[in-house]
This record gives structure tokens, C-alpha cells and sequence, in this order.
């Protein structure tokens, strides 16, 4: 199907730029609206910046209400392998999205450039987008103005990171294998992103996050052995690469056979690493609408939601708070709502669920937007303590390839990864072979019997998503099947 | 190599049309990208580059989405920019912006050189590039209808009669979607390769929801209707009010079938679900990148270790694994890579009767394993992004002797015939997996019997294969995929086509996961 190519004609005119002729809207039409020539713009955004931005397009509108997002920033990473470099990339990227409204009918568009024409077609695109589709029977009008916390999430410093900060933290990592005779695999990350939005109600919001992560993963020389560690950080100089190497090289340095496990019921001992992973999944499904429509785990049999029910362990609560130290919640969330501290679920009581504007009106309750970041509230008894309490059981590191099998009972599937320990006696006895958990989010949450200080969990470039989680020690965590993967 | 059917042919119950070869022209102003793309080159040249690549060009979006009786989301983006990629004394250097201006791709030249430079410290490994032929070329995929000029009402439209077909037929709640993609861009490189390309791809979704308030029971039944590498008519062709209806059926009758008998079991599994295997258990355990260590510390690694080429029994006889960029239909279906081979590059088996025989790999890592070139298996999910070795099409073979479905289910005592993908899972080696499914039903003495429930498959994926002992023929053959196959760091989303005949496993192990010791 490939056929011979020519220069397009006019291609050999010297030093000539073909500014392609503004002819069409941008997403209907077949030409590509581009300006060689415009001055080099940060995509990192001040609210100064954006504020000029949406102000204009605001005003320019034809739309009965209306609301522009732009997120925009830039970022630098950094793989290594066996000890070596692999890939690496520096990007900068930003998208304005415009969002009409004709009445109920909503038509939305979004583009990466930041020019007046570009911008203008957009504009023009959602607007005649929504004329053309059907009137929403649960349309909002856009939020008019909020107030909104501060958030604690920006160090200045990140933004002048170089790809030789992430260098540097892969070497000190591979420094920390090469003292244990492991290699080393990882990827280091930096950046900050700007997200704002603003509305025809006179709606403006503004916020901004950086982040440093670094993650490394340690095998053993005979590759039959493995071990993890992470770090993610809003500021740069807490990051500690050297800390994170010397973690996954301690997990990798073990030269005996992994021990062949038979699938069944243990104690575990989850890592902060695990913890947060089995904590997203049952927080992404705590949806008010779901489970007053009676299709979710937080649906009362017969009708309505299980709010206020002790569904988990009293042990257990789960916060968000912009304010929060660890893992600062982002200022705003979706439709503009502002994020307030609250709890998600209290001493194993469930508190809140997440509800759109539309659902709240329907129910007469309040709008509750659902958290990027979280805590889980920790406990006094430390990781060691654990171990030491456990007659046998398995240390846990990090989880993999978790996905829901059944949203009615939270049954949730995943495998162990990269530092999996047979516990015995109150130690660590020796390294076993990775396995395959079915187990009932509600289960796990259930069954604590301990919880260690809750610490930030690593993600790569979580975009501000920052969830802080203690590790935890849980009775009767079913494993279903062997796995050889190491 | 195989004949694969057209996906129109394998599934007479679609109603697809033979699709024209209409092509549609570009939309970028191939001049502009010219000079962006040789100033790009020049400057990283006459900064020291050895090499230099760039993908420059635009990704559009469109994503239509409709809840019940209301259209919920009409969102369209455009996504354009570049990035460039820079070899620098054996070390890479990458620099991508949305920014298309001339400043930008100089910046972006300088920073890329620096980037290359600042991993010289750990760069032990130098990065070595095989020899690739340079081409002049332009591709463009065939389609009938673009599905971004296709009327916007008439795609809420389509929705919103997926939906009323879902809840007229019982159903209590639907959701459908449309998405679609095309990619436009311009690959350049210091070789003196000049490709420009455009590829369309939609697909179709909606699942609908049955509950038993009573019971507090619900179910799911989610469309079977795949990803093509297509035009709005792969929409057009499916009949998806009509599956609806089905799937809302279908759903109620999942709250009262009978559950799942666990122990081993022979399955039937339909191609609907078995492409979603041959994904994780095959694709991604072939990939060179994660033999060699490359992926440890996210994707993850193989269980198929380099050594093991040309000598590994992967499965059985009937297993024959073969990779293209030329199906019908496929996502992966293009004329070159991102890296710049030909399609040609692509045309190979990975499995061949029962035999292990051959990796995918992008460029620089060929040598690795004493092969001569890579073999066209290079993707980046945007401009911006760093390409990275990514799946073309691949697909099980057809049995080439007459074998129906019938023929399948006639030889199973007691089993199981499983239809669509449901939950996945598998370990970072692609060795144990688990997969459910949208339905299953009972096979006894050789005959489908009842609906079941909360059935699921575990297993380890050379011993599943091995357990290959029934092929359908052309005639069962689907061409299965998704958008958004994730590996690398930062993630990448890649597009992935996979056909399959039905085909028939002995003692697989069956789960019922609605029991706790599941």
C-alpha cells in the first residue's frame, strides 16, 4: 500500500515556510493550523498566564455557558537496566479544552496549541458540536466562584531539575546494587504540571504540583531473585535514590533457592506499596450513584447505599485533605468542586461516597468529589513488629496486574512481585516464589490486625495523585495459585 | 504464512461490506513538517547526533459516550507535536513538545543532545544501531467513511439506539461508547527516511447491566464487538442494537444461571475471548525488550529467556503464532514502524507449529541476539513520545483442515465454551494468568448445554498451550483487540490487534469466583 513519494510541490522553495491557509475548523476540516513563527511559550502555566488565556476565550464565547480547562507542564525521565541506560525523554505538552453549552446540550474540544486561531476554532468546533447534539437531561450549569484550600504540593526547584539530578540517582542506586553483587533496573521521573479551570459562572481555579520519583528494582546475578523499592516526593531534595537502591538491593541479595509455597491461606504482611494498591481499587469503587442504583458493593440489598454501615475493620480510616502533610489532596476536583478534608471511611464505618453535582441534586445531598490522593490513617505497630508477631505468613512488597473479578463482592485478582518472604517464628526465613491472590477487597480490609505508620507510596508521575498508606498485617489472605515469575 | 480471513468473512452474523479503497488524503501541511522536520535533523547533526529521528505530526481524538437515554460525553482533542531522538557516542537523548514552532524544535535539538550527554555516566551498555534502509514513502490507510467527518448527531444517534435497544430488552442500565483515533505524522530520519502516514481506528463499546434488587444481585454483559484498525463503516457494520438487545437478555439470565463447577475442565474458548489471551500469555512474553530486562522495573521480564529461541516447545502442533502489519482491520496494520522498517519488516511467526522461533524487537536491539535487523515492532503512543518495541497484529493461526465450532464442542465431555473478554490478569513473566469472560455455558457429552456463572480460567501459559488439541478453521476466525495495551516508563498506550480462531484446551483449570477459596 505504500506508494512513491515526491516532495510536495513548492517543498524546494528556499528558506519558504507554507503557512497553510486557515480554511476549515480545526477538527472537522483537513488542514493542520500551524505558526512556525509564534514566540516560544512555557507550558508550565502562572495563573497569570492562564487567567489572560481563559478571560479571552471567556469573552469570545457564543455559548450560553461555557468552561475552559488547561493543564500544561513539562517532565524528564530516565530507565536504566542492567546497570546501564536505556531510554530517556525530556516532554512538554499542554491542552486547553473547551466546553459549551447551548442550553442542555454540551459539546466539548480540546487542542494542544496556544493559538488565538486554533483556540478560536475550538471554540467554535464545541459550540457547534453542541448544537448538534441531543439536550442533557442531567445537565449542570458550570460552577460560578469557589473557594478553594491551599495546597502544599510545588517546589519551585523541580522545575530546574536536569536530566543529570535523574543520572545521578540511578547511579547511586546501581552503587548501592553493585555493594550487593545485584543489578539494577529503575526509572527516575521529574516534573510539574499546572491545572486550571475557569467558567462563563465566573468560576477560577488554579493549582499546581511537582514531583520526583525514582523506583528500582535489584535481580540477583543468577536472575533468580528479585527485589523492589520506590520513593515519589513533591520536593526535590527529599527524594533519597541511595536509600531507595540500597532498599530493592537488600530485597535482591539472596542467593538461595526461593521456596515453592502451596497456594491457601497465610498471614501477610503488606508493605506500604501494597496496602495503597488494594486501597485505590476499593476507593475507585465507592461511587454514591452506583450504589444507590443497587450495581455496586456499597449498594444495600433492596435499595439505597450502605453509608454509615461498619463494613471494615475499626482499625480502619481513610482520609482526604488538601492540607494533609503526606499526601496533600489537589485543591480542586471534578466540575470544579472544591476538595474539603473528609474522612471516606471512619473506624471501618464507610462515611463518604463520591457524587456528582447531578446525582446530589437528584438525592438531595451534597456534591462530593472523589480523591486523587488519600491516607490511610496508620498504626503504632512497625513493620518489624509485624514480622516479629507472625508465626508464619508472607512478607508482601509490592502487588502486580491487580484487576476486580467480581464489583458485587470486591474479589479482586493480583500477584505478589519483586521481594516476596516466607515468614516463620517471627523472621524472615526465606525468599518464596511469587503467587496469585482472589481475594474480596472487604476480606482484607476486614481482617487487619495491625497497621504500621503510614508513609507516601511510590507512583510514577502520578500527576499530584500522592496516597500515603502504613504496612499492614492481615489474617487469612487467599493465594490461589503458584507463579514462577521472578 | 498463513492466509488470514477478513474479519467479514469469519463473522457472517456482522454485516460488513467489502470496504473500499478509497483513500483519504492527508491532513498536514507536508511541507511545514519537511522543514521542521530537516532543521530538526541538522541541528542535532551539526551538534554531534550520529542519529537522529523525529515523528512529527497530530493524533485526534474523539470520544462519544451515552448513558441510558441521554448522551453523556461528545469530546473531541487534537494532540500534535514532535519528539526528537538523538544518538550520541552510543548514549540516546529524546526532547518532545506539543509545540510546533521552529524555536521549539531547536530547543528541542539542543535539549536532546544534553539529555544524551547527562546519561554518558551511566551509559555502560553503549546503545548500538543495526543498519536500516532509508525510504521515501507516504501511507494511508484505506477506510470508506472517516468517523471524524461522520455527523456528530448521527454518532449520538447510533448511542443513544444501542441503549434504548439494551433497556427495551430488559436490560436496567446501558452504556455505549465510540471511540476513535486517527494518527497523522511525518517520520524522518538521518538516514534519509521521509514517511509520512495516516491510520484511523474506532471502537465500539457498551455493556449493559441487569439487577435483582430483591437479591441485591447485578450482571454485566459487555459488547463483543472489537477495535479495528478501520473507518466509521467497521461501526456501521456491526449490529450493535442488535447485540444489545442480546447482551440485555443474555445479562438477565446471568443473575439466575447456576454457578460455575470449579476443578479442570476442557474449555472451547471463542476467539471474542481468546484474543485477549494470546495478548498477555504470547505477545507480550515474545517481546525482546522484556527478555533482555529491559521492562524489570514496571512490565516486567519474560519467562521466555533469550536462550530459549529455536529450542522452547511453547505449545502444540496446531500452535502456529504469526505477526504482520498488513491484516485487514488490524491496529497494528501500517506501512512502517516508528522506527522507519517497512511492513515486510513485520511478516513473521513467532510460534511456529508448537516452536518457539522468534522475538519482536525494535531498533538497537537486534545485535543483542545476533540477529541482522529488527523486525518492525517499534510504536510511540504520540509524537511526543520515546518509540519503544510495541506488538504488531498477532494472531493465531487458522487450522488449515476444515474444523467448525460444532466439531470443537463434539469432542468435550465435560467443559466449558467461554465467549468475550472479562477480568485478566498475568504474572510480570506472562506466565500465570487468570481470564474470566462475558458468558460461559456448559459443555457435557459433546453438547452446549446451560448458561453458567462467575467462571473464570487460570493457568501457566506453556502448559496451556501445549494443552492446544482442537483448531478451528477459517470459518471461526475474529480479529479481536483494544486501544490501549500499557507498557514502558512513562506508560505508553498502544493499540493491539489479535485473531483467532476458536479453539479447544484440555484440563485447563476452571474457577468459580464467587466461592472464597476461589
Amino acid at each position: 500500500m505504500a506508494t512513491t513519494w515526491r516532495y510536495p510541490s513548492g517543498r524546494n522553495l528556499p528558506g519558504r515556510i507554507v503557512l497553510t491557509k486557515i480554511d476549515a475548523l480545526l477538527l472537522t476540516g483537513n488542514t493542520l493550523i500551524l505558526s512556525p513563527y509564534h514566540p516560544m511559550r512555557p507550558m508550565f502555566l502562572s495563573p497569570s498566564d492562564v487567567k489572560s488565556i481563559t478571560d479571552r476565550l471567556l469573552a469570545r464565547s457564543n455559548a450560553e455557558s461555557c468552561s475552559i480547562a488547561i493543564e500544561g507542564g513539562e517532565e524528564q525521565s530516565l530507565r536504566f537496566a542492567h546497570n546501564s541506560a536505556t531510554t530517556n525523554a525530556a516532554t512538554e505538552t499542554v491542552r486547553v479544552r473547551i466546553t459549551s453549552h447551548i442550553g442542555a446540550r454540551t459539546g466539548s474540544v480540546a487542542t494542544t496549541s496556544l493559538d488565538d486561531g486554533a483556540l478560536e476554532q475550538a471554540m467554535a468546533r464545541s459550540e457547534e458540536i453542541a448544537r448538534l447534539m441531543p439536550g442533557d437531561p442531567e445537565f449542570m450549569a458550570p460552577l460560578g466562584p469557589q473557594t478553594y484550600a491551599e495546597t502544599a504540593r510545588y517546589d519551585e526547584a523541580v522545575g530546574g531539575l536536569g536530566l543529570g539530578f535523574l543520572a545521578d540517582a540511578a547511579a547511586s542506586a546501581i552503587a548501592e546494587g553493585a555493594l550487593r553483587q545485584v543489578e539494577m533496573f529503575g526509572y527516575g521521573a521529574s516534573g510539574r504540571r499546572s491545572e486550571a479551570l475557569a467558567t462563563s459562572a465566573g468560576l477560577f481555579a488554579y493549582d499546581r504540583a511537582s514531583e520526583v520519583d525514582f523506583a528500582a528494582t535489584a535481580r540477583n546475578q543468577t536472575d533468580t531473585w528479585s527485589g523492589w523499592a520506590g520513593a515519589s516526593e513533591f520536593v526535590a531534595a527529599k527524594l533519597d535514590a541511595r536509600r531507595v537502591g540500597r532498599r530493592a538491593a537488600d530485597k535482591a541479595a539472596r542467593h538461595t533457592v526461593p521456596l515453592d509455597l502451596e497456594p491457601g491461606r497465610y498471614t501477610v504482611v503488606l508493605e506500604p506499596a501494597a496496602t495503597a494498591e488494594l486501597m485505590r481499587w476499593l476507593m475507585s469503587m465507592m461511587n454514591a450513584r452506583t450504589a444507590d442504583e443497587g450495581r455496586s458493593f456499597f449498594s444495600r440489598k433492596g435499595g439505597g447505599a450502605r453509608l454509615g454501615e461498619a463494613l471494615l475493620h475499626p482499625k480502619l480510616t481513610v482520609r482526604s485533605d488538601p492540607r494533609d502533610k503526606i499526601a496533600p489532596e489537589a485543591a480542586f476536583g471534578a466540575e470544579g468542586l472544591p476538595q474539603r478534608a473528609k474522612n471516606w471511611i471512619e473506624k471501618g464505618v464507610v462515611t463518604s461516597l463520591f457524587r456528582s453535582r447531578y446525582w446530589a441534586d437528584k438525592t438531595g445531598q451534597q456534591p462530593v468529589p472523589s480523591a486523587k490522593s488519600f491516607t490511610i490513617e496508620g498504626g503504632e505497630t512497625s513493620l518489624d513488629e509485624m514480622i516479629g508477631a507472625t508465626r508464619r505468613g508472607i512478607l508482601v512488597t509490592r502487588l502486580w496486574y491487580t484487576n476486580l473479578v467480581d464489583p458485587r463482592s470486591l474479589l479482586l485478582t493480583g500477584l505478589t512481585r519483586d521481594g516476596n518472604f516466607l515468614i516463620e517464628r517471627g523472621r524472615i526465613s526465606a525468599p518464596a516464589r511469587n503467587l496469585r491472590f482472589n481475594e474480596s477487597l472487604a476480606t482484607v480490609f476486614s481482617g487487619i490486625v495491625a497497621l504500621g505508620p503510614s508513609e507516601r507510596t511510590w507512583r510514577h508521575m502520578s500527576r499530584g495523585a500522592a496516597v500515603s498508606a502504613p504496612p499492614m498485617l492481615v489474617e487469612g489472605f487467599n493465594f490461589s495459585s503458584k507463579s514462577s515469575g521472578i | 504464512m498463513p492466509q488470514f480471513p477478513h474479519p467479514s468473512e469469519a463473522r457472517p452474523s456482522v454485516n460488513q461490506t467489502a470496504p473500499s479503497i478509497a483513500a483519504f488524503g492527508l491532513a498536514l501541511d507536508q511541507n511545514l513538517l519537511l522543514d521542521l522536520a530537516d532543521m530538526a535533523l541538522s541541528s542535532a547533526k551539526s551538534a554531534g547526533a550520529t542519529y537522529v529521528d523525529i515523528r512529527i505530526g497530530e493524533t485526534r481524538r474523539e470520544f462519544i459516550e451515552a448513558r441510558e437515554e441521554r448522551l453523556e460525553t461528545f469530546s473531541e482533542r487534537s494532540a500534535r507535536g514532535f519528539g526528537l531522538r538523538v544518538l550520541v557516542d552510543g548514549c540516546w537523548g529524546f526532547c518532545g513538545s506539543s509545540a510546533l514552532d521552529r524555536a521549539s524544535l531547536t530547543r528541542a535539538a539542543a535539549k536532546a543532545i544534553d539529555n544524551a550527554n547527562a546519561v554518558k555516566p551511566i551509559q555502560h551498555e553503549p546503545i548500538v544501531l543495526e543498519q536500516l534502509a532509508s525510504h521515501e514513502a507516504q501511507w494511508i490507510m484505506p477506510m470508506r467513511i472517516d468517523p471524524f467527518a461522520a455527523a456528530p448527531h448521527e454518532k449520538a444517534r447510533r448511542l443513544l439506539e444501542i441503549n434504548a435497544a439494551a433497556l427495551a430488552a430488559g436490560a436496567d442500565f446501558c452504556k455505549s461508547s465510540f471511540s476513535f483515533a486517527k494518527e497523522e505524522r511525518l517520520f524522518a530520519n538521518s538516514r534519509g527516511s521521509r514517511i509520512f502516514q495516516s491510520r484511523t481506528r474506532v471502537y465500539p463499546q457498551f455493556e449493559a447491566t441487569a439487577i435483582d434488587r430483591a437479591s441485591g444481585r447485578f450482571a454485566t454483559r459487555a459488547s463483543l464487538a472489537p477495535a479495528r484498525g478501520s473507518g466509521f463503516e467497521h461501526i456501521a457494520s456491526c449490529d450493535l442494537a442488535g447485540e444489545a438487545k442480546r447482551a440485555a437478555d443474555e445479562a438477565r439470565r446471568k443473575l439466575h444461571a447456576k454457578p460455575a463447577t470449579p476443578g479442570r475442565k476442557d474449555l472451547v474458548i471463542d476467539p471474542t475471548n481468546l484474543w485477549l489471551t494470546i495478548h498477555e500469555s504470547v505477545g507480550h512474553s515474545t517481546e525482546l525488550d522484556r527478555a533482555l530486562g529491559w521492562e524489570a522495573n514496571f512490565a516486567g521480564t519474560s519467562f521466555v529467556k533469550p536462550d530459549m529461541l529455536g529450542k522452547l516447545r511453547f505449545g502444540s502442533e496446531l500452535m502456529t503464532i504469526v505477526a504482520d502489519r498488513s491484516q485487514a482491520g488490524g491496529l497494528a496494520t501500517i506501512g512502517f514502524d516508528d522506527d522507519g522498517a517497512p511492513r515486510q519488516a513485520a511478516d513473521f511467526k513467532i510460534v511456529d507449529k508448537g516452536a518457539f522461533c522468534n522475538y519482536q524487537m525494535a531498533l538497537g536491539q537486534a545485535h543483542l541476539i545476533g540477529a541482522p535487523r529488527s523486525n518492525g515492532c517499534a510504536y510511540a503512543d504520540s509524537p511526543t513520545s520515546f518509540p519503544i518495541q510495541r506488538m504488531p497484529n498477532i494472531s493465531l493461526a487458522p487450522n488449515p483442515e476444515p474444523c467448525s465450532l460444532q466439531d470443537l464442542i463434539a469432542g468435550v465431555e465435560d467443559g466449558l465454551y467461554i465467549v468475550g473478554a472479562g477480568s485478566w490478569s498475568i504474572d510480570q513473566q506472562r506466565d500465570n494468568f487468570q481470564f474470566g469472560g462475558q458468558l460461559f455455558f456448559e459443555i457435557k457429552n459433546g453438547r452446549l448445554g446451560e448458561m453458567v456463572r462467575d467462571a473464570a480460567y487460570q493457568g501457566r501459559t506453556a502448559a496451556f498451550w501445549n494443552a492446544l488439541d482442537g483448531l478451528g478453521d477459517a470459518s471461526t476466525y475474529h480479529l479481536g483487540g483494544a486501544f490501549t495495551c500499557g507498557k514502558g516508563e512513562p506508560m505508553q498506550l498502544a493499540p493491539v490487534s489479535h485473531g483467532a480462531p476458536a479453539a479447544r484446551f484440555r484440563g485447563v483449570a476452571a474457577l468459580n469466583t464467587e466461592r472464597r477459596d476461589v
